[in-house]
């Protein structure tokens, strides 16, 4: 795939436009790219496609080889993989607590003690996410303000 | 669970289990034999018997993490671990009857383990308090 930059004046509004033969993969991935730098993430509902507000993201969290976003109230099913959606939000506080969950640190309200040297992540939705013994030094670093 | 972790672990029940075995000691001694005098070299008493409780419960080490279920009954495996341990360690006195003695023994260190354990928890509520404290520090940071 070939691409043109081309400069434009600063009252013309900035656009991305992909010419493409078919909407392959890798495609879809540019797009998940771009729409998470500007804050939002494609997932599908009902067979619905939806625009999620990174802002409204509890967590993140992979089953089966495939990742659900999870909102206060709706689970949207997204085609990205959870590596990438760790590196593409993590300047967005987004954290992996666990080999399967993304968690976004703005939507905790508290963190519990475990057991088996974990951690548990009390959500402002109420809901509880395990925070395993592998990832806690990592919430440490985050949380002082390393990462 | 790497082998550094490890070995913290293992210090840290050490350094309760003296403390704990001295209590209990104390106890004991007070019920028992409150009229003994002791030795400088008593002390080490604690010390040493700690140290040969952590000692088996070396096996318990896991490197993949354990479910709930596992861990509690890996923690049975060493509280077992360490009942044997003492028992083999410590000769009842002539005038208490050996099954008495190891009775009230073992309900002892069965004690001291839950009271460690619940000392380790308690560092655990701490260090979470800490970590939401820090939590809500950064979100009202972003918030600003």
């Amino acid at each position: 795939m070939q691409t043109r930059i081309t400069k434009i004046d600063r009252d013309k509004p900035e656009m991305l436009e992909i010419r493409c033969h078919s909407i392959s993969d890798e495609v879809r991935e540019i797009i998940a790219f771009v729409k998470s730098r500007q804050g939002q993430l494609t997932g599908t509902a009902d067979e619905r496609q939806y625009e999620i507000s990174i802002s409204d993201i509890f967590y993140i969290e992979s089953v089966d080889n495939k990742a659900f976003i999870y909102t206060k109230s709706k689970v949207y099913e997204t085609r990205q993989k959870l590596y990438e959606l760790e590196e593409m939000l993590k300047e967005k506080h987004f954290l992996r607590v666990s080999k399967s969950t993304l968690l976004n640190l703005m939507k905790v309200s508290a963190i519990k003690p475990a057991l088996n040297s974990r951690f548990t992540a009390v959500l402002f939705s109420g809901e509880q996410i395990v925070i395993t013994r592998k990832y806690v030094p990592e919430l440490k670093k985050a949380l002082k303000g390393d990462s | 669970m790497t082998v550094k972790e490890f070995i913290i672990s293992r210090v840290q029940i050490f350094f309760f289990l003296v403390t704990l075995i001295l209590t209990a000691s104390a106890v004991m001694g007070l019920v028992y034999q409150p009229d003994m005098e002791l030795r400088y070299y008593h002390f080490f008493s604690p010390i040493l018997i700690a140290a040969c409780c952590v000692l088996p419960t070396c096996v318990t080490y896991y490197k993949k993490e354990p479910t709930v279920r596992q861990y509690i009954i890996r923690q049975i495996i060493e509280l077992i671990l360490i009942e044997l341990a003492v028992m083999f360690l410590i000769t009842p006195p002539e005038e208490i009857e050996k099954l008495l003695f190891y009775l009230v023994l073992g309900a002892v260190i069965a004690v001291i383990y839950i009271l460690t354990m619940v000392m380790m928890w308690l560092q655990k509520v701490q260090q979470s308090k800490k970590l939401t404290e820090q939590l809500q520090n950064l979100q009202n940071n972003l918030a600003k």
